[in-house]
């Protein structure tokens, strides 16, 4: 093999990195390596300067590739793999060292360790980088279709979109008509169209499209295939439908939290309902606002239920539910006339504009008691009498109570319930077990898993127009992927050896994206890699008991000579 | 109708290349449309680029910026002009506006320019520097910033004597005081303004102190302090260089007060003071943050996580709305609050005041378009004429709307509705075709 020309590029990270590893110390201990002919600190690898100093140094001394000891790949080695490329480098002959998640940032309470472990995982990466070979992207045809999971409004509004940018859609909808939890809605705040009424406008304008095809009672309950080419088995009321698609955007919505029996008394008196049942009695009832019999003048609005929970799971903001009660408790005022509400929260966040809604409350007469964090409010029920008490900050810790004709206890978004549709496409989720993007800033509606998109609420809580933002954007993600007619996938996938495989399935059932395939190949019986699929994890090697798979790129030579640098 | 600029045709004009404006050109410039990306600053980037770091990850705002910046930069379908504000937009009919550029002469040619900072050196005018926000100095002949892009030195005209020492030491030339303004004549089939805020002055409210208390910073300040690229090598209070160890966080400064003239919420201060709390408990270990508050609105994905995080670090929260801050002799600030907890008046002294400054509009885009009227919002943000169904569109159809320019937004809201907005524009393109 001819002897490798290298460069080394050790980063800063502007303090990230070189607050806790001596960067100039890694790059003594490097530059003597026989095959780095350059080796370099920089205050930021990834700046537009340096890139561009990287590739007048590749020219310069005629670089065979490069490594950079910096942040995760997740950030950056797709940037370096195109400053290989717009080098003139095969892009596959990069190789890059995660020094801060790996090194600084893991032991930042031991700086010579760090330094030592950097030290470490840069000769790693120099070794992989004397081994990496060329490589060629393959490229597949991607059928310029999209499926949209979920016709609420992001679903609604995706699939519009789409179908604007002569993009061919799928919409796939499990209930019986579209709108989903907005369909349910009556007044909505910042609009004098209700809930129902926007539906109906996007649902006649979906209509209008002829490469819109709409599913309702269907649900996607199989799937092969992978980006550019999904083949979808969509079960409708009456038959089971294929369809192929080039990307999947998924609109799949919230659930409202369902309070436990007995939180806030819920379920203990009928006269304690959740926040969605409340906004659909004010928008059916006119005069006077009667409920199970009774004129209501009281009304207690318990905040934050299910939501910045301290005891249970749901520690997140569900982020509307506060402009959401305002609204319902200004409309009902508004239409009711002489009611009483009271708000029992826990610090207001009517962000942004919404923060107007708030000033018209005050301004009407509503009164806000604010719980300490750890002393909520308790509701109790005592001889048909429900009561509300607190102790409220904002006069100083005194104890309160509301006799209140109705609770209404605030819920906030929890993840859909049946997640069957995210399962089948292994979509990952958060910790608040929401649908998790791949990066909140870089790249907010992809997944980890190529042309499945998310949108709206499935990604965490959002009001209408935050959802609508996040679906068109799913949907430019999502055309972006499919527009050009054909799409270039990695390289990186694991090969099988035909002759020394004998399909023992052990292969088949590590692989966690299906991508492994029975064949018979000339009388026998063999497994045979997807390439779309395959994602390169590795999973499938090592329960490979004679030996018979092979990854590219992370040949058992490359991985030796990384052991052995590291130990 | 004048007819004397060069004339440049695009496909978009998306006005502000902060990161709403560069994702929406991106968007634009990958699904194959020609852009024009103008900004009226010096460097692309916006207010991201001189952030430190950005909740509720704690990703370094420049790793995440400086590669878009490079990718926008680079990009064969995107044309950049700094330093050029854009007027007289005017539709003629769907698909087709035409508008006029007008870019400052920077007196330096960027292509020739290799930012060795000679000329920074050879200078000897020293002013405040604007992009570390009056912290430290900078020379007439300057690199904005360290990051910035294009990365290349800029004359200050208003500050230069003409003395010439820069051009001397020029070891490239590129410096030529004869660059005039230049006017553009451009036609493009459709607008996105992602024109982003400005930040309330707190020397409006003087009971804070701002300007006047050399140990009263606005958060931007102390966001240089942390940044990666800071003027100093830690945190200092620049009334005498001391390293503060009881720092206060005022938040609601210049927002929700009605008082003075801007109701809303900014959205984002609770979130960037909370981040800024814990940078400080990591670079000054021993020291106290305290944030006084009226509400935290940890609201977004992860902010409560991150919000009882800091908790957990020993930043100490106090309810109430601090009513004066006055100095003392030795630099320290004593602040006059109804601690709301207890109901009793407090002074507490601290060493280091940081003002939460919140979000305003940036004004005047509406004086950019001559035939038809761009409406504005009652905060006078660009108004948004079907703001649930369709947040990005705005009065004038084929004019969309990104990010903060529509009202106060985090970083990922605004790329969300970046997203958004060429979404709409790519839909328009395709459909008036």
């Amino acid at each position: 093999m001819k002897k490798k020309r290298i460069g080394v590029y050790i980063c800063h990270c502007g303090g990230n990195i070189s607050d806790y590893v001596d960067v100039e110390k890694v790059r003594q201990a490097v530059e003597g390596e026989e095959i780095v002919f350059l080796s370099k600190t920089t205050m930021f690898a990834c700046s537009d300067s340096n890139q561009r100093d990287m590739v007048d140094d590749i020219k310069a001394i005629n670089l065979d590739a490069v490594v950079v000891a910096s942040c995760s790949p997740k950030l950056h080695l797709q940037t370096f793999r195109n400053v290989s490329i717009r080098a003139g480098l095969n892009k596959y002959t990069y190789v890059h060292a995660n020094i801060r998640e790996q090194a600084s940032w893991a032991h930042s309470d031991n700086k010579v360790g760090a330094t030592e472990k950097a030290i470490q995982l840069v000769k790693a990466a120099i070794e992989k980088s004397r081994y990496a070979e060329a490589l060629e992207t393959n490229k597949i045809k991607a059928i310029k279709a999209v499926a949209v999971v979920g016709a609420g409004v992001a679903g609604m509004k995706a699939a519009l979109s789409l179908s604007d940018k002569n993009c061919d859609v799928v919409l796939i909808e499990k209930e019986a008509t579209v709108g989903g939890r907005v369909a349910q809605w009556g007044s909505l705040s910042t609009t004098s169209e209700t809930g129902k009424e926007m539906v109906s406008r996007l649902y006649e304008d979906l209509l209008k499209r002829s490469n819109i095809k709409l599913f309702t009672n269907s649900e996607v309950i199989g799937n092969k295939g992978s980006v550019g080419n999904f083949s979808l088995q969509i079960k409708t009321k009456a038959e089971i439908v294929e369809m192929s698609v080039g990307s999947v955007l998924m609109a799949t919505g919230f659930d409202p939290y369902t309070p436990m029996q007995g939180e806030f008394g819920y379920g203990l008196s009928d006269k304690i309902i959740t926040l969605p049942e409340f906004k659909q009695l004010i928008d059916e009832q006119q005069g006077q606002l009667i409920y199970k019999g009774q004129k209501i003048q009281n009304i207690a609005y318990i905040y934050c239920v299910g939501s910045r929970q301290t005891d249970g799971e749901n520690t997140y903001c569900s982020r509307n539910c506060c402009t959401s009660t305002i609204h319902a408790a200004v409309i009902a005022k508004k239409k009711f006339g002489d009611l009483n509400n009271y708000h029992f929260n826990r610090g207001l966040r009517t962000y942004g504009k919404q923060e107007v809604l708030y000033a018209e409350s005050l301004r009407s007469g509503d009164i806000y008691l604010q719980s300490y964090e750890d002393n909520l409010p308790t509701v109790a029920v005592e001889k048909g009498k429900t009561i509300v008490k607190i102790n409220d900050i904002l006069t100083n810790g005194r104890e309160i109570e509301v006799e209140a004709d109705l609770v209404v206890l605030v819920t906030g978004m929890v993840p859909r319930a049946d997640n069957s549709v995210g399962s089948l496409f292994k979509i990952p989720k958060g910790r608040d077990k929401f649908y998790n993007e791949v990066h909140m800033k870089l790249r907010p509606v992809e997944t980890v898993i190529d042309g499945i998109t998310i949108a709206g609420a499935c990604q965490g809580p959002k009001n209408i127009a935050e959802s609508v933002n996040s679906a068109l954007s799913a949907a430019t993600k999502s055309y972006s992927i499919l527009s050009k007619g054909e799409l270039e996938t990695d390289p990186l996938v694991a090969v099988i050896d035909v002759e020394k495989c004998s399909w023992c399935g052990a292969c088949e059932k590590a692989c966690p994206f299906d991508a492994i395939l029975k064949i018979e190949k000339d009388g026998k019986i063999l497994a045979e890699i997807n390439n779309s699929v395959c994602k390169g994890c590795g999973m499938c090697a090592p329960v490979c008991e004679p030996d018979a798979v092979n990854l590219i790129a992370c040949s058992s030579a490359e991985i030796f000579s990384m052991i052995d640098a590291l130990v | 109708m004048e007819d004397s600029g060069k004339k440049l045709t695009y496909d978009a004009l998306v006005i502000g290349a902060g990161i709403a404006g560069g994702e929406a050109a991106l968007n634009l410039a990958n699904t194959g449309y020609k852009v024009l990306l103008v900004d009226k600053e010096l460097s692309v980037g916006g207010k991201m680029i001189m952030l430190s770091k950005v909740f509720p990850t704690l990703d370094c705002a420049a790793c995440i910026t400086t590669p878009k910046v490079s990718e926008i930069s680079r990009h064969p379908n995107i044309t950049i002009l700094t330093g050029s504000e854009v007027s007289k937009i005017h539709k003629i009919s769907e698909n087709h506006f035409t508008a006029v550029v007008t870019q400052q002469p920077r007196y330096v040619h960027v292509a020739d320019c290799t930012a060795c900072q000679l000329c920074e050196q050879a200078c000897p005018v020293s002013v405040r520097d604007q992009y570390q926000f009056g912290l430290i100095g900078r020379k007439a002949a300057f690199i904005p910033f360290s990051i910035c892009s294009p990365k290349a030195a800029a004359i200050d005209i208003e500050s230069c004597t003409l003395c010439g020492a820069c051009e001397k030491v020029c070891p490239t030339n590129c410096i030529d005081f004869t660059m005039e303004v230049e006017t553009f004549d451009l036609e493009v089939k459709t607008v996105v303004i992602a024109t982003g805020f400005t930040l309330f002055d707190p020397k409006n409210m003087p009971r804070y102190g701002y300007g006047v208390y050399k140990n009263v910073l606005t958060a931007q300040q102390m966001e240089r302090e942390l940044a990666p690229t800071r003027p100093f090598n830690t945190i200092l209070r620049p009334g005498d260089g001391k390293m503060p160890d009881r720092l206060a966080y005022v938040l609601c400064v210049g927002s929700r007060d009605a008082s003075v003239g801007n109701p809303i919420c900014s959205q984002i201060c609770c979130m960037y003071s909370i981040k800024q709390a814990q940078l400080l408990m990591g670079a000054l270990p021993m020291a106290d943050v305290t944030i006084y508050y009226i509400n935290i609105r940890s609201f977004g994905k992860g902010f409560e996580e991150f919000y009882q995080q800091a908790k957990g670090m020993g930043v100490n929260f106090v309810k109430g709305k601090i009513g004066r801050i006055s100095e003392l002799e030795n630099g320290n600030l004593m602040l006059r609050y109804e601690d709301i907890n207890t109901g009793k008046l407090t002074e507490t002294e601290h060493d280091m005041v940081i003002l939460a400054n919140g979000v305003l509009p940036n004004t005047g885009i509406d004086k950019f378009f001559d035939n038809e009227k761009l409406a504005l919002d009652p905060f006078n943000f660009v108004g948004q004429s079907d703001m649930l169904a369709s947040p990005a569109k705005t009065s004038i159809e084929g004019v969309f709307v990104a990010g903060t320019a529509t009202g106060p937004m985090d970083i990922p809201d605004s790329i969300l509705s970046a997203g958004a907005a060429s979404s709409e524009a790519i839909s328009y393109l395709i459909q008036h075709a």
